[in-house]
């Protein structure tokens, strides 16, 4: 054999051995990810899942509206429509509701801002508020108010210069927020570690927590006409 | 023949100091990419020894036979047809083939020397 053809052929081996380290080394990495067997057996499972789901979903509908026509007929309608719209009266925060609860009062920080620090992070914003309210109906508080403004389906918490803005009401400090609902519940949820109220604390903001076995929020006080939006038809928006 | 080996080996021990690795969806066409170099290296031995060594031949058929195996393994999967045997399929049976000639002339060679130790080179 020729020198030269050796050295042709042993620079190609350099290479073919790098490309097959490489390749060495992805196999072992795709034997640890998971089979793609196991992905397709899970996918079917899941498939099967969801169809069973769809089809009993679409049993309790059934079902819901046999209830509902039974229900009908053992009551007289006028009665079952008085109730049915208390129901949604208080779903929609119309009447005043008592229960027990959680008051939580927020002041601003009195801690004075170090030279360079940002003042505004030692004040209660619009979106302290905002998380502390989203938090409490996540924790499934039933009512809750803001500064005796109740907090509707269609309520805005947002800044308004030096004051907070709910239901197009000016508010200032302190905050007092209460809400209707599980009251342990509700302050573990809040008092969680890494949560919102550990979070305001850091930056000196005054949170106190109030268990309380009964709480009167008032009702929600404005104006309930819709401009553009109406209700669709039921039975495919025959006008 | 030692030198390819070493050279196999100076190249993993490269791989193995620089940490690169293919994208998963790419293992397959590489794979046959590394039969189609292996058969490649095989095939140059082979003609290195039987004497008709082109070095230009030899690397073209390195690289293009790496990158057409890898295309058509490619194509084939679009298509949704095997390819991928057809390419280890020959490619396995040529680097037999080569290794079957290539032992062949290494035993001749032996046996000469044996018999007449004073001739051959």
């Amino acid at each position: 054999m020729k020198r030269s053809n050796q050295i042709w052929i042993t620079i190609i081996c350099v290479m073919l051995g790098v490309v097959l380290t490489a390749q060495l080394r992805t196999q072992a990495g795709i034997s640890q990810e998971i089979p793609t067997k196991r992905i397709e057996e899970m996918a079917s499972l899941l498939k099967q899942a969801e169809t069973e789901r769809d089809s009993l979903r679409s049993e309790v509908h059934k079902l819901q509206a046999q209830l509902n026509e039974v229900m009908n007929q053992e009551k007289s309608v006028t009665a079952r429509i008085q109730e049915e719209l208390e129901q949604a009266r208080s779903a929609a925060g119309f009447t005043d509701m008592t229960g027990p609860g959680l008051i939580i009062t927020l002041k601003d920080s009195t801690r004075v801002a170090q030279p360079g620090q940002d003042p505004n992070l030692f004040l209660i914003h619009d979106e302290d508020l905002l998380k502390l309210v989203n938090e409490l109906k996540a924790a499934g508080a039933e009512a809750i108010t803001v500064n005796d403004q109740r907090v509707v389906a269609l309520t805005e918490i947002r800044c308004a210069g030096p004051t907070i803005s709910v239901n197009n009401t000016r508010i200032g400090p302190p905050y007092v927020i209460q809400a209707i609902g599980d009251p342990g519940g509700l302050e573990s949820a809040l008092k969680m570690r890494g949560g919102i109220i550990e979070t305001m604390q850091f930056w000196g903001i005054q949170v106190q927590m109030e268990k309380k076995d009964s709480l009167v929020l008032p009702a929600y006080v404005g104006s309930h006409t819709f401009k553009f939006a109406r209700p669709v038809d039921k039975e495919g928006d025959k006008q | 023949m030692i030198w390819p080996l070493l050279g196999i080996f100076v190249g993993m021990l490269i791989g193995l100091v620089f940490p690169f690795s293919f994208p998963a969806a790419y293992a397959r066409y590489i794979a046959v990419a590394i039969l189609a170099g292996f058969d490649s290296v095989f095939g140059g031995l082979r003609s290195s020894i039987e004497d008709h060594f082109d070095p230009v031949i030899f690397v073209t058929g390195f690289f293009s036979n790496g990158l057409f195996a890898a295309v058509l393994t490619y194509i084939g999967d679009r298509l949704g047809v095997e390819i991928y045997y057809a390419a280890v399929f020959a490619f396995g049976v040529r680097i037999f083939q080569n290794l079957a000639v290539m032992r062949r002339y290494l035993v001749d060679r032996i046996r000469n020397r044996c018999k007449k130790p004073s001739g051959l080179s």
